[in-house]
């Protein structure tokens, strides 16, 4: 559903993403590890089309979209939830997924039906539906921001980070939204620090060192034998 | 003296409503794309021109304002998707100098089209009221309150429309506006329409009180600029504030003082603005 082939990515002269490929099949979890710096948000970034690559193919539901506007994306099925959160902080909580929910063809009942999912994984939204998204602690900001990419009732969501900095209640909670979206067919791509969970959620892993794809394997695979993480990870 | 404390109240409320409507646009502008607008002024009198042909054609000042906004609007989508939108994400330097060239452009154009002898629009309302023991004319206060309806028209569509939401995020942080599927290409070439229309608008409200000529947009704008400033730059609510701040400062002033050294108070109120409160005046300290 999602092939990545052989991207190269820059920041001006900065030579980042060194031939990035890899695929995401239609409603599977991937993971994408790898330690600081390796390039995984900017690969995320550039299948967002934020960045586009110098070199190589981005190929979403067969169509090529290494050129295509962020926008597009985002009605095309692409959900993106960044690292940094970037909630629309003066928006209250009910606009910012009004973001995602004023698009053509969703009807009054759709609507209230995507509201009420989120608002069932994440009652403290609707409890918070007329306060600004800036005054929203961390965590729930980051439910938020997932929250709002759900909105678009995309087909894949490029989670980044969503554990960062979370205590351990809200990290439940995110497993379990990862939980809901798997059996409710949303393909996810993954970013995470945390590698027990990743490990748990995911299907199938990808591991980055220095802007190229090193290592892949069923997360199965890396459940029982974890020296590949020690090598790569040192974890 | 209390008597003369209300007549310049009333003054200032009414040239302060006027020109929110002339720094609303320009903020709207600058707050979602860093665009400062040079050419804001010549909108404003190029919609005073068009004001004054649909006038003559037609016979309806309000066909005129309805006929010169719409038509403004289309002329500053088209200069947006020429000579901005290929800027986008380069030094801002380089959008000032647009603007500044299509400035330039659009008054020598005026100059050429119309000739420098300034034209006059018949305003539709010419009764006055008395008011203590001036003669105050009613048209003052039909556009302060027109504008004030635009003003309060924008604010509700921001507010609560779909498109007015799409700005909102445009504004606050337009990489994930458009990570969310909003058009962020559009809305700013939409704005910057609206933004037209405004100063189109205000351009022939403001026609029958100094004439229309290639240069009348030039005190309001220098002002309208001022209280852009003053009110945190991008900040429409700050903006408004900061407009009636002004001119009841200067109409107060001009209890004192003539009414042309009234003006420097706007200068004063801009150096003291950016010497202690540069963020602006009426935008809470940010955290
Ligand atoms: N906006 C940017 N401009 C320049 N360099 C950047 C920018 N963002 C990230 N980088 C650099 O690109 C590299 C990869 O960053 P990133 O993709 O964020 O890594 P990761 O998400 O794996 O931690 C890092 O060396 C980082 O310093
Ligand atoms: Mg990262």
């Amino acid at each position: 559903m999602l092939t990545v082939e052989a991207i190269h990515t820059y920041y001006g002269k900065s030579h980042i993403l060194h031939g990035v490929s890899l695929e995401v099949r239609p409603g599977e979890v991937v993971g994408l590890l790898g330690r600081n710096g390796v390039g995984k948000s900017t690969t995320l970034k550039t299948i967002m089309g934020l960045i586009h690559p110098t070199e190589g193919r981005i190929v979403f539901e067969g169509q090529p979209i290494a050129r295509t506007a962020p926008h597009r994306l985002a009605r095309l099925g692409i959900g993106y939830v960044p690292e940094d959160r970037r909630i629309f902080r003066l928006l209250t909580v009910m606009e910012n997924l009004r973001t995602g929910l004023d698009r053509r063809g969703v009807t009054e009942e759709r609507r209230n039906i995507l509201l009420d999912k989120v608002y069932q994984s994440f009652p403290v939204l609707a409890e918070r539906r007329y306060q600004a998204g800036g005054t929203l602690s961390g965590g729930e900001q980051q439910m938020l921001a997932i929250a709002r990419a759900m909105m678009l009732e995309p087909k894949i969501i490029l989670l980044d980070e969503p554990t960062e900095g979370l205590m351990p209640k809200m990290v439940a909670q995110i497993r379990e939204i990862i939980g809901l979206l798997h059996r409710e067919s949303v393909a996810i791509l993954l970013v995470e620090q945390n590698v027990p969970l990743t490990l748990e959620v995911s299907d199938r892993i990808y591991i980055m060192e220095k802007g190229v794809v090193r290592h892949h394997a069923a997360a199965a695979a890396l459940r029982s034998d974890d020296s590949v993480i020690h090598q790569y990870l040192g974890v | 003296m209390a008597e003369q404390l209300l007549i310049q109240l009333l003054i200032g409320l009414s040239s302060g409503m006027i020109l929110a409507l002339v720094a609303s646009g320009l903020t709207l502008i600058f707050g979602i794309m860093d665009v400062v607008n040079f050419a804001h002024g010549e909108l404003f009198m190029l919609g005073a021109y068009m004001g004054t042909t649909v006038l003559v054609t037609t016979g309806s000042f309000w066909l005129a304002l309805l006929g010169a906004s719409v038509a403004i609007a289309l002329l500053g989508a088209a200069l947006q998707i020429t000579t901005l939108r290929p800027l986008v994400g380069r030094d801002p330097l380089t959008t000032i100098l647009a603007t500044f060239g299509i400035s330039l452009v659009l008054q020598n154009y005026a100059l050429w089209q119309y000739g420098p002898v300034a034209r006059k629009i018949q305003e539709p309302i010419t009764s006055q009221f008395q008011f203590f023991h001036i003669q105050f004319p009613w048209y003052r206060i039909v556009i302060a309150i027109l504008s004030a309806a635009i003003i309060g028209a924008l604010w509700l569509f921001l507010k609560y429309g779909k498109y007015g939401i799409w700005i909102r995020a445009t504004t606050q942080d337009r990489i994930m506006a458009s990570a969310m599927g909003i058009p962020v290409p559009l809305v700013h070439t939409a704005v910057f329409a609206i933004g037209s229309a405004m100063a189109a608008a205000s351009g022939v409200l403001f026609g029958p009180l100094v004439g229309v000529n290639h240069a009348m947009g030039l005190d309001w704008i220098l002002k309208a600029f001022i209280v852009v400033v003053v009110g945190g730059m991008g900040n429409l609510g700050g903006s408004i504030l900061a407009s009636l701040f002004v001119s009841l400062l200067e109409a107060f002033a001009s209890l004192w003082v003539s009414p042309a050294q009234a003006v420097i108070v706007s200068f004063v109120v801009l150096i003291l603005t950016l010497l202690f409160r540069p963020t602006g005046l009426f935008v809470p300290t940010p955290k």
